[in-house]
């Protein structure tokens, strides 16, 4: 039994799913799922789709150079069973998997280190820009309506307006 | 035929954007174009039936068959499946001659086939290899892959012949 990986997702397949296609020049496509199969028909590049592997570590979403992934390795010749070593694999595989979880944390906390400060950094831009559409807490509807007919806009208007109408009848 | 309408409307729109005065933008070209071929990459593969032409991947010296019947199943063959052929193009000097009838096994088909653990495979081209009536292949060389599913269906020369399993 061999688990291979999504040739565009990268993610684990397992025994009886998916498709594989075959080229003329015998390259062997894995896919994991329909999904997969069909982004590849469409001729997508997995580096430029947002929700693979291949994307999220070229972008450096994921942690990708750490101790923990090199216990996963392709090995052509099968081992000889040994029920010591299989036992302390298996006891292996979960402490690895506790590690690589706590680092991928570690990794993602780092990651988003900045962040709160820049969100906050542009709220205040916003702001301070955007001031004059702030309105005073007691200020009301009908007052704001009452300033907007105070001003003499209309009337330097209508003054354009007339001397429009006379340059016409002239 | 829907399949005849849609790609009509593709070159009829290509020339109405065209005729709509150059706008000669690469990006809208290329885009059209991959729309275009992912359309005719996801055509539906089906079975070799009557009339199947398939490329000869073997030194038998016939380059291209028609299928004039598949020994098994009622909608056509599949991989792995023998059909009786008739030989459309050939090489001279071959040991085939066209217009001769023949038999071949799929050794390559487009269309998927499950594998025994329920994944599936599938190939570039529809392709096959000319047996004889005892199913020994008629040619010394097969060229690209082969599954391993011709195992199961006893064409073990064919398999040891090849270049490549999948």
């Amino acid at each position: 039994m061999r688990l291979e990986k999504c040739w565009f997702c990268s993610s684990t397949i397992y025994p009886g799913h998916g498709i594989q296609f075959v080229r003329n020049d015998a390259k062997i496509f894995r896919f994991c799922r329909s999904k997969c199969h069909k982004n590849f028909k469409m001729k997508r590049n997995p580096r430029k789709v947002k929700w693979t592997k291949a994307y999220r570590r070229l972008h450096g979403k994921d942690m990708t150079q750490d101790s923990t992934f090199e216990f996963e390795r392709k090995r052509n010749r099968p081992e000889r069973y040994d029920r010591n070593l299989t036992e302390n694999t298996l006891k292996a595989i979960k402490t690895i998997d506790k590690v690589r979880s706590r680092r991928g944390e570690m990794h993602h906390k780092n990651r988003m280190k900045g962040k709160a400060a820049k969100e906050r950094r542009e709220a205040r831009k916003e702001h301070d820009q955007q001031l004059h559409m702030v309105v005073a807490p007691g200020a009301t509807l009908g007052s704001l309506a009452k300033d907007a007919t105070a001003t003499p806009a209309k009337a330097k208007v209508k003054v354009q307006q007339e001397s429009e109408e006379n340059r016409m009848e002239e | 035929m829907a399949a005849n309408s849609a790609s009509n409307c593709i070159l009829v729109g290509r020339s109405l954007l065209r005729g709509l005065g150059n706008f000669s933008s690469g990006i809208l070209r290329s885009s059209q174009e991959t729309t275009c071929n992912s359309f005719l990459a996801q055509q539906i593969r089906t079975f070799i039936q009557m009339r199947s032409n398939l490329k000869v991947v073997d030194n038998s010296g016939a380059k291209r068959v028609m299928c004039i019947q598949a020994l098994k199943g009622k909608k056509g063959a599949r991989l792995g499946d023998t059909i009786i052929a008739s030989v459309k193009e050939a090489q001279p000097g071959g040991k085939v001659k066209k217009g001769q009838v023949v038999y071949g096994v799929v050794v390559r088909a487009a269309m998927q086939r499950g594998r025994c653990d329920g994944s599936e495979v599938k190939f570039d081209d529809n392709a096959v290899v000319l047996v004889n009536k005892q199913g020994e292949p008629i040619g010394t060389r097969v060229f690209g892959p082969v599954p391993h599913e011709l195992r199961k269906k006893k064409h073990v020369k064919i398999l040891s012949l090849a270049q490549h399993i999948a």
